[in-house]
């Protein structure tokens, strides 16, 4: 089936159509990797893996990391190949439509950060802001399937 | 821009089944080919992406005036979509549809369904309509409509092994699509009803 599934984050539970987003990953994945020069740094998983977080965190990471890529990810990732852009487009409104979902959930309070998530926030964002924006963008979405995978 | 050609009028979506397309009226002149380009525009662009467009290459330009937007309506949001003619170096101004387009308001029809008796064994056989359907089939021994059985398909396989009937009864079976991705079913096609083989000959 698309994949859609239901997602337990926490006290929040959230349905999503995860093949849709990993099918326009898979897509072009290797295009957007071949533009990201510095492989051995991470903007997920350095200095620790996202599996390492808590499940009780598992919601509010997922929450704000929803937020990191729609707000200010997708946005610095505009290429010259239209194709990798009609699947940009169809990970970031997906991001979106899951992003709205989580957030009626985090509005009601289910979604708490503890002191953990908190810090591996901040790293990611560190992470981030430390290289230009674009490569920072292109690195982030060239590592969705670590969120993908990290979120299933 | 030379934009005197005029914009296509009648801009509509035909989505039936997760199936999506644009469709306009030509623009007529006379003893030449006009060609339209379209384009699309998520809520993802409109509230983070400068409200930019983007064109859905095999259909800019075309000839033709209808364009599956299927591969790019991909997420449950609202998309806005516009077409504008082209001739040669002349463009018409853009035609945006009214409105937006959510693939929440896709027209799901029933499936198209076809019930088998295999000696004592209840099939059915399924269209099979794209990863986005998943099926909940309902059957029942006729005359126990109280003892209403149900199996939900996820994938759709050839064939599916209902039950095992007794001999000589009657079994029926109706079947209805869900799609996740939007949260909605059809109505449930026509019931088809089945005998299954052996019982007592009517001559006894």
């Amino acid at each position: 089936t698309t994949g859609n599934k239901i997602f337990h984050f926490g006290a929040c539970r959230v349905s999503m159509s995860m093949a849709e987003i990993r099918a326009g990953f898979t897509a072009i994945k290797a295009n957007i990797q071949a533009r990201d020069p510095i492989r051995t740094l991470s903007i997920l998983s350095y200095p620790h893996s996202l599996h390492k977080v808590k499940s009780s965190d598992r919601c509010c990471i997922t929450h704000h990391l929803l937020n990191f890529y729609v707000g200010k990810v997708f946005k610095h990732c505009k290429t010259e190949d239209l194709y990798v852009n009609r699947k940009i487009s169809s990970i970031a409104n997906s991001f979106l439509s899951m992003k709205r979902k989580l957030g009626q959930c985090h509005e009601q309070n289910r979604c708490r950060c503890g002191q953990e998530s908190t810090e591996k926030l901040k790293q990611i964002l560190a992470n981030y802001e430390g290289l230009n924006v674009t490569s920072a963008a292109m690195k982030s979405l060239g590592e969705l399937d670590i969120l993908l995978d990290w979120m299933e | 821009e030379d934009a005197s050609l005029p914009a296509p009028q009648n801009i509509s979506i035909l989505s039936t089944n997760m199936k999506h397309f644009l469709t306009w009226t030509p623009v007529m002149v006379q003893g030449e080919t006009v060609r339209y380009s379209v384009e699309f525009q998520g809520e993802y662009e409109r509230v983070y992406g400068g409200e930019s467009w983007i064109p859905i290459s095999e259909c800019s330009p075309i000839a033709a005036t209808v364009c599956n937007i299927t591969e790019d309506i991909s997420a449950t949001v609202a998309y806005r979509l516009r077409v504008r003619a082209q001739l040669g170096a002349r463009t018409s101004p853009w035609a945006t549809l009214k409105g937006f387009f959510n693939r929440i308001t896709t027209s799901l029809t029933p499936p198209v369904m076809k019930v088998i008796a295999d000696g004592y064994h209840l099939l059915v056989e399924l269209e099979d309509m794209g990863p986005a359907f998943q099926f909940r089939v309902l059957y029942w021994k006729k005359g126990q409509e109280r003892r209403v059985q149900q199996k939900v398909l996820k994938e759709v396989s050839s064939v599916l092994h209902l039950d095992t009937m007794e001999a000589g009864a009657d079994y029926c079976v109706k079947a209805q699509t869900y799609v996740e991705a939007i949260n909605r079913s059809s109505s449930f096609s026509q019931t088809q009803c089945v005998r299954a083989q052996g019982g007592t000959p009517m001559w006894l």
